[in-house]
């Protein structure tokens, strides 16, 4: 998968990674996808959640030693 | 850890996926009813209030001292064992690791954890005490408390949304995660959660053992604020988003969760208190009928809700919110607690003198609903506020029209 932007919000907790992933998108072109790095296990339901509202488009996570990964394509 | 089998699936159900929020909220408005017939309703900043009393005297400054230790207090005790039932929550379900923010992130847990200090010295009360048990409980003051909270919220979150504008850099920056939960070499993580539970009980079974009126309320809050602490984290219950989310994203999800388990908070308080049960220690009717109502209706509540709101918006967690996610491993919130707990005793010692002071009693004063409504109009008037919220938050999901992400 090509990544065009990665945005770290490790070590933030709600509401942080969501007001920055919001920010981000705002500012990406159509089709571009982002991938969100964070450590707060309440993003794993409210990364899918934000896109759902939002009509981006979630591509799928991943989870190693701790980090979440999230995949988002802008619509 | 087990062989597959239904145990181990019963332990994926609970410590797999996050449970819905009004799952855990309706577990815990029974626990909230149970503990209002042991002693007194659930709260949280009275716990803080204490643990910091402590903390002063224990250097020295008696003058903001305590008479009651840590380990005879309800509270305090029911704080203590929120986090460490989180953190085994945590554990069972991997996702505990310490979790240490940017410097920035840090410095705005300790500033939301002071405002939460005040603000629940001058108002009297929480989100826990204060609205999850204040509402409920029929106390007018509670509504301008709740009032208090939506306003500091909405301020809070405006400032949140400008600092990511204007000053980036706060929530940017070095960051790590300690221990964590996924990974190589894990394994203990689980076994360490059994073990504390081990623990707990022992300490339970400790205060109950004693046999007095006293230890045995204590060991049941003990053992309720272990399991008031795996839901929480489970749930991720979190009244601050309940206020929050609305002029967030807008999903409601979490408002409606809120309103679920204070509606069977309602029906619990208002059998107990009209038929007078919840006596242990207390034999007043009356006594019942006013707990969780507090001398705050209704400017002194608004004051300190809004002083309360910011602060948890900041913060990032309300004053149970802060307990659950510290548990969790999310250092922002150490620093929050850390901050509520200093700052909470300072302010009820040499702040609230002052507010009492400039408010008139007539402004501060106790309002039990039924008294000028009946119980009928008292219950009818918090079931049309929780369908305007719930109206609202539904309208809002769809229109965005308070939204601002």
């Amino acid at each position: 998968m090509q990544v065009d932007q990665t945005l770290d919000c490790k070590g933030l907790s709600c509401p942080m990674p969501i007001i920055k992933l919001a920010k981000t998108i705002k500012k990406m072109n159509s089709g571009e996808v982002l991938e969100l790095l964070g450590t707060d296990p309440g993003s794993k339901s409210d990364v899918p959640a934000w896109c759902e509202k939002t009509g981006n488009i979630f591509l799928e996570q991943a989870e190693d030693g701790g980090t979440f990964k999230f995949y988002i394509k802008k619509k | 850890m087990f062989k597959k089998g239904v145990l181990r699936e019963l332990f994926d159900t609970l410590f797999g996926k996050s449970w819905p929020m009004w799952v855990g909220g309706i577990l815990l408005a029974v626990l909230n009813i149970l503990l209002f017939v042991i002693k007194y309703p659930w709260g949280g900043s009275g716990g803080y209030i204490n643990v910091g009393q402590n903390l002063f005297q224990s250097m020295g400054a008696t003058n903001i001292g305590t008479q009651t230790p840590i380990n005879l207090h309800t509270v305090a005790l029911l704080n203590i064992f929120i986090i460490l039932g989180a953190f085994i929550s945590s554990l069972f379900s991997k996702e505990f690791s310490i979790k240490v923010a940017p410097i920035g992130e840090l410095v705005k847990g300790l500033i939301g954890g002071a405002l939460m200090g005040i603000g629940a010295t001058v108002g009297i009360g929480c989100t826990i005490g204060g609205f999850f048990s204040g509402v409920p409980a029929l106390s007018g003051g509670a509504l301008f408390l709740s009032l208090g909270f939506m306003l500091g919220t909405f301020v809070a979150l405006k400032y949140l949304l400008w600092e990511m504008e204007a000053l980036p850099k706060i929530s940017m920056g070095k960051s790590s995660t300690l221990l964590p939960g996924t990974g190589k070499k894990t394994g203990w993580q689980r076994w360490l959660g059994w073990i504390l539970i081990v623990v707990v009980l022992y300490i339970v079974s400790n205060y109950t053992a004693k046999g007095t009126a006293l230890s045995k309320i204590l060991g049941w809050h003990v053992f309720i604020a272990l399991i008031l602490g795996i839901i929480l984290q489970r749930s991720r219950y979190c009244i601050t988003r309940a206020f929050r989310e609305p002029f967030m994203t807008g999903e409601s999800s979490a408002p409606v969760a809120i309103i679920i388990s204070i509606l069977v908070v309602l029906i619990g308080f208002t059998v107990l208190k009209y038929f007078g049960v919840g006596n242990a220690g207390e034999t007043a009717v009356r006594a019942i009928e006013m707990k969780s109502v507090y001398a705050n209706f209704w400017l002194r509540a608004l004051i300190g809700g809004f002083i309360f709101g910011l602060g948890m918006t900041v913060a990032g967690g309300c004053a149970v919110g802060t307990l659950w996610r510290a548990g969790e491993g999310h250092v922002k919130l150490w620093m929050s607690a850390l901050g509520f707990t200093i700052m909470a005793p300072i302010s009820k010692t040499f702040i609230v003198p002052g507010i009492t002071k400039i408010i008139p009693e007539s402004l501060r004063s106790k309002m039990f609903l039924p008294d000028y409504l009946g119980y009928t109009g008292a219950v009818v008037l918090i079931l049309v506020i929780l369908l305007l919220w719930y109206m609202f938050v539904k309208w809002n999901e769809k229109t965005g029209k308070f939204s601002a992400l």
